[in-house]
């Protein structure tokens, strides 16, 4: 190997390389969070008349035979290239625009989850729905990096006694 | 109450600017405040030169060492003999207002390096790698070069760029490393051109004391012949001109000023 190719190598890892993960990372993860946003649009719409309310108490007019605590969860992670991009703002400050699409898609992924999980079990709604976020950290050895962040969806589901007990 | 089912509004907690967008608003903004930020400390090197004279920088740095610096004991031959060589070569820049000090690193890797108030720090391994005495009169004398052009005061205000910007990248990200990587490669440029005059000046120093410049450049042949060492040297040839190249110029320097490329060479006196 002379002189020439050895710098060339060196430019590549030290600027092609990066540059080139960070291609492949938004490619990827653009490609993922399009196919998500798909996919909950589509559940959302099935889910359409259910109701899920964050009132802490009952409706008076809800007559129910049975209830029970749901809770819908997601871990999601960030991409490589909206790290970079996060990284980057965080020099400056202001809105970090590329969490906004990954923290609404866990919050309605968490709530799509619980919604579901009530479905299945036989239950007709959801109340008292609250969201919690935590981060989870440790991706690097320093305990710096993020790995991502876990969005919990959680509420009571009731079964209602009459199918008309809504309806006064 | 009555409970009508919606679907959730889109576009409220996302903003609708383009990821793209956003990576090419912050990398264009963001270089322009590096790019001024650079600037200014070129700026202030310069001003700070102009208002330092090499009089006051030998006067101020006269007894300093580096803290990190792990010496040979003052006792060493070789020490005193590059010491002896330094001192025979900087007799020819009669007007130098430096008093050079010598000191010997114990890095296995070949460089040297000429630090504020006259230090020049040669390491094991280059004492190691040189053949004759013209050989090792070239490297100081190309120390000595940046001396008289003052780049030893200018590599340490990019050293505080750089220390500057690391501090950052850990701070913050590994964004930030990448742009500590570009301002690498934009600053090598100029330290290559440093480089080539330090260079220029070495050989003309090799001539007045040697009276041809034979053997001067043999150090940059071999290492451009043997790719092994090329390896070893990657600090070195990231800041420094290629050694083939180093070469080339050097020969064409030579020829056209008119210097003898033959006459004896002068063994190593250790």
């Amino acid at each position: 190997m002379d002189g020439a190719t050895f710098e060339n190598l060196n430019l590549f890892l030290n600027f092609g390389l990066p540059l080139l993960l960070l291609m492949i990372a938004y490619f990827i993860g653009s490609m993922v969070e399009r196919r998500h946003f798909s996919s909950i649009r589509k559940r959302e719409n099935e889910n359409r008349g259910y109701p899920v309310v964050s009132f802490d108490t009952m409706p008076d007019d809800w007559k129910v035979s049975e209830s029970t605590m749901v809770a819908g969860n997601i871990v999601v992670s960030l991409d490589y290239f909206k790290r970079v991009i996060a990284g980057l703002r965080s020099l400056v400050g202001g809105r970090i625009k590329t969490y906004e699409p990954l923290l609404e898609r866990a919050r309605r992924e968490a709530l799509l989850r619980m919604t579901e999980s009530a479905r299945e079990q036989g239950y007709d709604a959801i109340f008292n729905v609250r969201l919690e976020t935590s981060r989870l950290a440790n991706s690097r050895g320093d305990g710096n990096g993020t790995a991502g962040v876990e969005m919990l969806a959680f509420g009571t589901a009731v079964k209602f006694a009459s199918r008309f007990a809504r309806t006064p | 109450m009555r409970y009508v089912p919606k679907q959730p509004r889109e576009g409220i907690n996302v903003s609708d600017t383009h990821p793209l967008v956003e990576a090419g608003t912050l990398v264009v903004g963001l270089s322009a405040i590096f790019i001024l930020i650079v600037l200014a400390l070129v700026f202030l090197i310069e001003l700070a030169l102009y208002f330092v004279p090499a009089e006051k920088e030998a006067e101020l740095f006269r007894d300093w060492l580096p803290d990190d610096l792990v010496t040979v004991s003052p006792g060493d031959e070789r020490l005193y003999e590059t010491q002896l060589l330094v001192d025979r070569l900087a007799f020819h820049w009669a007007d130098s207002p430096y008093e050079f000090r010598v000191e010997i690193d114990d890095s296995e890797v070949a460089n040297a390096m000429a630090l504020p108030g006259g230090l020049i720090i040669v390491t094991q391994g280059l004492l190691d790698q040189v053949e004759s005495e013209n050989e090792l009169a070239f490297v100081l004398g190309h120390e000595l070069g940046h001396y008289r052009n003052r780049d030893h005061i200018r590599a340490l205000g990019r050293g505080i760029v750089f220390s500057l910007f690391f501090a950052v990248a850990t701070g913050s990200s590994d964004a930030a490393g990448l742009g500590l990587k570009v301002s690498d490669l934009a600053l090598r440029g100029f330290s290559r051109k440093q480089e080539s005059r330090a260079d220029e000046f070495a050989l003309a120093m090799v001539y007045t004391q040697y009276g041809h410049v034979n053997e001067a450049w043999r150090l940059f042949e071999r290492w451009d012949n043997e790719d092994k060492s090329i390896l070893d040297l990657v600090t070195y040839l990231s800041t420094h001109p290629q050694a083939g190249d180093r070469v080339e110029s050097l020969e064409s320097l030579a020829v056209s000023e008119g210097w003898p490329l033959h006459g004896r060479v002068t063994a190593l006196q250790w």
